[in-house]
């Protein structure tokens, strides 16, 4: 496929995969283990783009297309899907909107830190009761003066223990218009900001994710992010976008676990002869390889129509969807490959196979996946 | 106060599979040895100001190494390319690569990594100083500039030598000297707008033909074979002691210890 990209692709390929291996790898085992984010790395990744990878160069950011966005999170997966889900989650869900709905004044007061990575961003939709069903939320913002009163318990808020700036999707018109749903962005450190404890998840433990509640939290009218009422089409442009990064970090964790599984086969040997003698293994190889190969045509298909200014709703939703299942499916062949070894925290398969489930979970589950794309397919008949 | 300071640089093949050389965009990239070299120039631009003019000789593909190059902060990108430089040995590459730097001049300072990860022969770097006639210290530590001289040192048989260059010189990198940066997103964004490399040919350079490529090179790489290494392995019994001096005959034996 690389042979396909241009030259300033293959570069973005090479430079990001140059400092995962060095910076990223060999730490991600440690990091899934102590459920740590690694500060010290995201530092350096700021420093060099990665948290604004789309964003102007004038507002700190790396100024590339969608194709290279692909490619980083993809690269940035292959080492640690963690950190790629803080990267993809920030990027997409975060600095996206506010570039593409903030005024010029809140461009200028987010994007720049958000760009550079000194504050980290943070998408909050769900909540205990709402999730798939997004016009199920019950937080509030009601007018007072020139603010807003924030009440709201947002989960599984990816980043959410180190989030400087959070995107509430919120009712704010309660009483009059219950439909009306917006997003106010809120700075932790406001009174009433409450980050609440970290949970404890299968996989892509070096993620922070964590509850995070307002409690009669002022914010001021300013934090409204385009217009009251816009919620929904901002959470839908938004994850368009988003969905698009996760089915290239499942990319990036398929990629890693067929790198594994292969290197594996070649070095254990069974019955006298290495493991890929066998051809019971080789199938399992050649299926992984078809399905990473899939995986990144149809991530960088939805990559290049969005470059192109093309609608890619249908191409990031497929895209999430089949890569999302294709590395279920490899990270469990990488596992069978390396039979009890795989299943052992020492071989990071293991880790890859926990990191795999949750990318057919999060930024909408397979199954509204499969509604959105059939509705597509069939028109809104 | 700012260097003009020249790179040169080179687009190297990862792989030679089939014992051909092909260069593609696929197996090629910038030598190693040459990105402490970049990273020299740039901590000389940062430090005393000035500007970097990087440059490769080869086919179109190694547009890329300059490309890099740029994403860096190079300020200039200049791709020797013509069919008649094909089958340059390194003589003849030092020729069109010191034709190109006179053109540039003036110039303070011209880097050059002390080898390439695919030829590996380290004749270039010294060899262009020669065609040009300007001072040369191959494998250089650390560059400071005092009172309009050059202060290098390098680390040679156990000793740490200094010396003193007037410019212009010409210095090989040694490539543990420094440890290169990472390239951020922001000079590849850069690096793909504006100009593209300048190109010049063997006209621009003003090279005869009998001068460069095939005809111009002395050397000829009559054939190139992968080295077969074949291990065989050999069970030493008996006790401890009688295992130790037994492995010891056959280690003096074969010349691996001088006893």
């Amino acid at each position: 496929m690389d042979s396909l990209l241009s030259e300033k692709h293959r570069i973005v390929r090479r430079s990001v995969r140059s400092f995962c291996e060095r910076e990223i790898r060999p730490i991600a085992g440690e990091i899934d283990r102590e459920a740590r984010f690694p500060w010290e790395v995201v530092e350096k990744m700021g420093k060099l783009g990665y948290f604004g990878i789309q964003a102007p160069v004038e507002l700190g950011g790396g100024g590339l297309d969608s194709m290279s966005y692909a490619i980083i999170v993809e690269e940035i997966s292959r080492a640690s899907g963690s950190l790629g889900l803080c990267v993809t989650v920030h990027n997409s869900v975060a600095l996206y909107p506010i570039l593409a709905f903030g005024s010029e004044e809140q461009i200028a007061k987010w994007a720049p830190p958000l760009a550079s990575g000194q504050k980290i961003g943070a998408f909050c939709l769900t909540e205990p009761n709402a999730g798939s069903d997004a016009s199920g939320i019950e937080g509030t913002a009601v007018a007072d003066g020139d603010a807003y009163v924030v009440n709201t318990n947002k989960v599984f808020v990816t980043n959410g223990g180190v989030a400087d700036i959070c995107l509430l999707f919120l009712k704010t018109n309660p009483y009059d218009d219950p439909g009306e749903i917006s997003v106010v962005v809120a700075e932790r450190g406001t009174p009433g900001f409450v980050v609440g404890d970290l949970e404890d998840l299968c996989g892509m433990r070096a993620n922070p994710v964590s509850s995070i509640r307002l409690y009669d939290c002022r914010l001021s009218r300013e934090n409204l992010l385009g217009r009251a009422g816009m919620g929904l089409k901002i959470g839908l442009a938004t994850l368009d976008t988003g969905r698009m990064g996760i089915a290239a970090q499942a990319l990036g964790i398929a990629q890693a676990a067929m790198e594994e599984g292969i290197l594996y086969a070649q070095q254990r040997r069974q019955f006298r002869v290495p493991l890929a003698k066998h051809q019971a293994i080789q199938m399992m190889i050649a299926d992984m390889g078809t399905l990473v190969e899939a995986s990144r045509l149809m991530t960088y298909r939805a990559a290049a129509f969005r470059d192109a200014g093309k609608s890619f709703s249908q191409e990031s939703a497929m895209a999430k969807l089949f890569a999302s299942e294709a590395c279920s499916k490899v990270t469990d062949m990488a596992v069978q490959i390396h039979g009890g070894y795989g299943y052992s925290k020492s071989y990071a398969v293991e880790r890859y196979y926990r990191d795999a489930r949750v990318t057919r979970i999060y930024e909408g589950s397979s199954e509204v996946h499969r509604m959105v794309i059939a509705r597509g397919l069939m028109g809104k008949k | 106060m700012g260097f003009h300071i020249a790179v040169c640089v080179k687009s190297v093949i990862l792989e030679a599979p089939a014992e051909q050389v092909i260069r593609n965009e696929d197996n090629s990239e910038l030598n190693p040895f040459d990105r402490p070299v970049l990273e020299a120039a740039l901590r000389l631009k940062e430090f005393y100001g000035g500007r970097i003019t990087a440059l490769t000789m080869g086919p179109s593909v190694s547009l890329s190494a300059l490309l890099e190059a740029r994403a860096f902060g190079v300020d200039r990108e200049i791709l020797i390319c013509d069919p008649g430089l094909a089958g340059s040995d390194t003589l003849a590459t030092s020729r069109a690569l010191a034709a190109a730097l006179r053109k540039l001049a003036p110039l303070d300072l011209v880097l050059f990594g002390v080898r390439t990860a695919d030829s590996d022969t380290g004749q270039v770097g010294p060899q262009t100083s020669v065609a040009l006639g300007i001072p040369f210290v191959g494998m250089v530590q650390s560059i400071e500039w005092k009172q309009d001289v050059f202060r290098v040192k390098r680390v040679a048989d156990h000793f740490v030598e200094e010396y003193e260059v007037k410019g212009p010189a010409a210095f090989t990198i040694h490539p543990g000297a420094l440890v290169p940066r990472d390239l951020g997103l922001a000079g590849i964004g850069r690096a793909f707008q504006g100009d593209r490399a300048e190109r010049w040919n063997l006209r621009d350079l003003g090279l005869q033909a009998d001068r460069a490529g095939d005809a111009g090179s002395p050397t000829r790489v009559l054939s190139m074979k992968r080295v077969t290494k074949t291990k065989q392995c050999e069970f030493i019994t008996g006790d401890a002691l009688e295992q130790a001096d037994a492995l010891m005959k056959r280690l003096s034996e074969s010349g691996a210890l001088g006893v």
